[in-house]
């Protein structure tokens, strides 16, 4: 039986994260990342809160937060309802990577049914300026079997 | 017969032979062995990411000079300069306030490490017969496209041998922004000849723009204009045009240009923030260039080779072409937000004096 890791969890990021390090040629190639990027995940119940922070060709740190004022004061956040964040990593899962209408940018652009904010616009404007590597990041869940939380 | 008799040559190259005989007699100068002690033994240690311009712009190599150097050659910050040396009179600008951003050394290395280019890095192979309008309305966008790229390698290009060499960063930065350019125009004109269509109508609208960002009176109000509100403005029809895509080519297109578009806009509100805390009562000459661009920017965003392919695709055909242009009706709200927010972080409050609407209110205009 396939082991499943759960989204949200910091577990879920942190496979993400080592996927990054087996995968650093190709994340050599688009370029490095300096940013921290806050996952937002809305239920019914609760809101939970991710940080991811990139430097370089890595993930430096992955961190659970109690609320958004504890991210690094220089952030973006993604955020969307748990049934919008499983609908992507299904579609990123079911065909190894996101068809047209399941990229980041595309889930955002219209600020719905994604949104993306941060402190100024120019922390948003990052999540434009690492676009790539950040898409990357994300279909890596094609390869993290991913049970959600209900 | 010696075959260098004295008189044949011209005094600069009697100069120069003169040295090469003392060589051949084994006598070298080697002064420059000894010179810049202030500057030698520096130590540099590489990042995980490499080697960045901002590892070895440290101590010594790192002191960025308010007034550049007066000595207007073209030698790097922090060697020795000669006494000798000629001043060459095109370095114009010399104030580090003129084009200084703390960030351009950062940009420029994220430049350099993110390039890619239009032969390889797009999957031209993924190319699909589309439907005649869809395929028109992509070919628009992209003639569109790279008219207004051709101006954003002009600008720099403008303004960049006129920089004092001191600020190698800014001047460096620059560079690699006139080869994004580049790449941005070869790439959407490639797109355009390359599924059986071709370009279509250039934009008039456009060109008022355009020529603003050319004929701007110095550097700083030209960056505000393009770099600030031209390049933000495009870089959410970049965006737009990822989330337009019919195709994987032009999403790989546009999530490729965003990611540069993002860099220019980010040196621009940098630029104009380290430009304003020092010459707060210049906002006013920023205000006036805006004012020229918001008008021009409201003619073009409305111009039919404008919104009418974009509208055409986010309807899914010509058919549905008053639904699309219904749908992303939202966008130019959308670039008027980011535009006044990237200000705010320069230090410049536009929205009193923003000349264009907020918003378009496109259903009531319908009703």
């Amino acid at each position: 039986m396939t082991e499943t890791t759960l989204f949200p969890s910091k577990q879920w990021f942190q496979a993400l994260a080592r996927l990054m390090d087996k995968d650093e040629s190709a994340y050599r190639d688009l370029g490095p990342l300096e940013c921290t990027m806050v996952v937002k995940v809305d239920t019914d119940a609760a809101t939970h809160l991710y940080e991811v922070v990139f430097e370089g060709f890595k993930v430096q740190s992955v961190r659970e937060l109690k609320s958004l004022a504890d991210a690094k004061p220089e952030h973006f956040v993604i955020e969307a309802t748990l049934s919008i964040w499983r609908e992507m990593i299904e579609n990123i899962r079911a065909n190894a990577g996101p068809d047209l209408t399941h990229t980041l940018n595309y889930l955002t652009f219209p600020d719905d049914p994604m949104r993306v904010s941060g402190p100024d616009q120019l922390e948003v404007d990052a999540f434009y300026r690492y676009n790539q590597s950040l898409q990357r990041f994300f279909n890596a869940a094609a390869e993290v079997p991913t049970a959600f939380a209900s | 017969m010696s075959k260098y008799p004295p008189g044949k040559y011209t005094p600069a190259v009697e100069v120069g032979l003169d040295r090469m005989r003392e060589m051949a007699k084994g006598n070298f100068d080697l002064k420059w062995m000894q010179s810049n002690p202030a500057g030698w033994g520096h130590k540099v240690t590489p990042g995980p990411a490499g080697l960045r311009l901002r590892d070895v712009d440290t101590g010594y190599y790192g002191n960025v000079p308010e007034h550049g150097s007066t000595h207007g050659s073209m030698a790097p910050r922090g060697c020795e300069v000669p006494p000798e040396t000629k001043a060459l009179p095109m370095y114009t600008m010399n104030e580090m306030s003129e084009v200084w951003a703390e960030n351009a050394g950062l940009l420029y290395d994220e430049a350099v490490v993110r390039q890619w280019n239009s032969v390889t890095d797009v999957p031209w192979d993924k190319l699909e017969k589309l439907p005649d309008d869809i395929e028109r309305a992509v070919c628009q966008m992209c003639t569109g496209l790279t008219e207004v790229e051709f101006v954003a390698g002009d600008m720099p290009a403008k303004w960049l041998h006129k920089i004092n060499h001191d600020f190698h960063e800014v001047k460096l930065f620059l560079a690699s922004q006139i080869f994004d350019e580049a790449r941005h125009l070869d790439v959407f004109r490639k797109r355009a000849l390359a599924n059986g269509g071709g370009l279509l109508m250039a934009s008039p609208g456009q060109e008022e723009l355009l020529a603003a960002i050319l004929e701007a009176p110095d550097y700083t109000t030209a960056s505000a204009l393009m770099h600030i509100f031209g390049e933000g403005f495009v870089l959410t029809l970049f965006r737009q045009g990822e989330f337009l895509a019919p195709t994987e080519v032009e999403k790989a297109i546009f999530r490729l240009c965003m990611q540069d578009e993002a860099r220019h806009v980010a040196y621009g509100v940098k630029h104009l923030k380290y430009f304003l805390e020092r010459h707060p009562n210049r906002a006013e000459e920023v205000h006036k260039i805006l004012d020229i661009g918001e008008q021009a920017i409201f003619t073009l965003t409305l111009e039919p080779q404008t919104s009418e392919p974009r509208a055409i695709l986010a309807g899914g055909g010509l058919a549905n072409i008053d639904v699309g242009a219904q749908r992303m009706a939202f966008i130019y709200a959308k670039q008027v937000k980011e535009y006044l927010r990237r200000l705010e972080i320069a230090g410049l409050n536009r929205e009193p004096r923003l000349t264009i609407p907020k918003e378009i209110p496109y259903e009531d205009l319908a009703a």
